[in-house]
């Protein structure tokens, strides 16, 4: 061969070497447009005259972490999807990358985010927090079940209108007792940030389960005979 | 011969359909050309060997290794080549950023090496002058062969091609397959194309496909021979012909059982193709 496999420590040469070009694969345009829609909207609030109420700086505090988990959703759109869809560097390992080299410019957003808030009518921010990850999990979730299920090579736009209907639906459809949008002073914004602590976990579990290639089904595959792999080479 | 890829008994649907059928195939090196009309199962038989989907059932072995494990999964990708149908790109990219990309994910990870390997595989399909232009600026088929360029980095020992031709115009088709032929000196290349004139040219061997079957494993020359004595001329189209159609003299050519009598031509590979697909898919071949 007239390349050169990194064995053995390939895997981590393979990150090194890719965080460059998947840095400038990442959807900069949707994560621009999201990030500064929800820059305004979160700014918003120190326009209102008479000053902002809490409960209208968390409405738009949600409103901004939907805003980016909408632009996150186009996170693992891939234009050469099926040209390097049979490489040996593991789709999870991919997916991964993309999530980590995303990770600190959103964490920077999201603080800007709750700077603009005015401090005065702040809601908590670590549970508010906790829900802007929730919904950017559930969004890269999405995107990784979009992946495993479709040959789309940009399902971003799906994934994000799904994002956005669940938004508007789940207050209307969750049951008594599995309320996640309350307002700040309500006795159960600790126990509605428990729950939304289990959507980061379940959606979290989610891409786990969509960022793996179907090993069950590659199983049935065998080579003739039956032979396990690595015993034919 | 030791066979490059060794499948036996391949099948998968997509809900109900069935989109393999119980195929199976031995491939040498040289360049083996798939045909079949739209929805025999090309793409899907070429995704499966080249490990992008699994088969519901079935066995096979490339280059000695079994993908049914993701250690020999990786293997088989650590020398396989695939150019998909759509290949897309990130077209900001420049070719040779681009190529580098596959090649890092191919795991060559020694930069010096890799950057030489782009070199060569861009220069391979004489892309070497415009390797720094964004792939937004290149042309159709310049774009097509920056896909197979990056098909071949790394050397791989098995070549996927889907329909690589489509697409392109004649000098371009011509450059393409002359590209296809180097590529497959020493090689085994599996070229999917709808194209008879493609496997004329380039293959010793062709499959053809329907339903998910493989309806013909043979030479070209085999499948040409198919038609001999079933290939006639005719006014108007032959109704018991298996197929027809009308030529640029305005005659009609047939391929089926000739009537007594009947103005017999010398054969093509198309002819073959379409007796073996026994008139299915012929109107599009025809068309």
């Amino acid at each position: 061969m007239t390349g050169e496999h990194g064995k053995g420590t390939a895997g981590r040469g393979v990150v090194w070497a890719l965080v460059r070009p998947v840095w400038r694969t990442l959807p900069w345009r949707a994560l621009g447009a999201a990030g500064t829609v929800g820059l305004l909207l979160a700014g918003t609030s120190r326009l209102v005259s008479g000053g902002p109420t809490p409960w209208l700086t968390l409405v738009l505090l949600r409103a901004a972490a939907l805003v980016g988990a909408l632009g996150l959703a186009f996170l693992l759109d891939d234009p050469a999807r099926h040209l390097t869809a049979p490489v040996p560097t593991r789709r999870p390992l991919r997916q991964a990358l993309r999530a980590v080299l995303v990770a600190p410019p959103v964490a920077l957003w999201w603080a800007a985010v709750l700077l603009l808030a005015p401090a005065k009518v702040r809601p908590p921010v670590a549970g508010v927090t906790v829900e802007a990850a929730a919904t950017c999990a559930l969004a890269f979730a999405g995107a990784a079940a979009a992946v495993r299920l479709t040959r789309e090579q940009r399902p971003g736009q799906a994934v994000a209108a799904a994002l956005l209907t669940s938004a508007v639906l789940a207050p209307l459809l969750l049951p008594d007792g599995w309320e996640l949008f309350v307002p700040a002073e309500n006795p159960a914004w600790d126990a509605a940030h428990d729950r939304w602590a289990l959507v980061s976990v379940a959606a979290v579990v989610a891409w786990g389960l969509c960022g793996p290639e179907p090993s069950a089904r590659w199983a049935r595959v065998r080579g003739p005979g039956g032979r396990r792999a690595g015993s034919s080479a | 011969m030791t066979p490059t890829v060794s499948a036996s008994g391949l099948s998968l649907h997509y809900g109900a359909t069935r989109a393999l059928d119980d195929v199976s195939l031995r491939l040498t090196p040289g360049v083996t050309g798939l045909l079949g009309p739209n929805g025999a199962g090309k793409t899907t038989l070429l995704r499966v060997l080249a490990t992008a989907v699994p088969a519901d059932r079935g066995a096979f072995t490339v280059l000695g290794h079994d993908p049914g494990s993701a250690r020999g999964r990786q293997e088989v990708r650590r020398r396989l080549g695939y150019l998909p149908q759509t290949p897309g790109f990130h077209p900001d990219f420049t070719a040779f950023e681009f190529v580098d990309y596959v090649a890092i994910l191919k795991e060559l990870t020694d930069r010096g090496a890799r950057h030489r390997e782009v070199r060569r595989v861009l220069e391979e399909v004489d892309l070497g002058d415009v390797r720094g232009r964004r792939i937004k600026k290149l042309s159709g088929g310049m774009r097509q062969r920056v896909a197979l360029a990056a098909a071949l980095v790394g050397d791989p020992g098995f070549l996927v091609l889907d329909e690589p031709t489509v697409g392109l115009d004649p000098e371009q088709r011509m450059r393409f397959r002359e590209l296809i032929a180097r590529a497959g000196e020493g090689r085994t290349v599996l070229l999917s194309t709808h194209q008879t004139e493609d496997v004329a040219m380039l293959c010793h061997r062709v499959l053809v496909m329907a339903s998910g079957a493989v309806r013909f494993d043979g030479t070209p020359a085999e499948l040409t021979a198919r038609a001999a004595g079933r290939v006639w001329s005719s006014t108007q189209r032959d109704p018991g012909a298996k197929a027809g159609w009308r030529t640029g003299t305005g005659t009609f050519r047939n391929v089926g059982e000739p009537p007594a009598g009947a103005e017999l031509l010398e054969p093509t590979l198309q002819d073959g193709y379409l007796l073996t697909l026994d008139g299915a898919g012929a109107t599009e071949v025809a068309a």
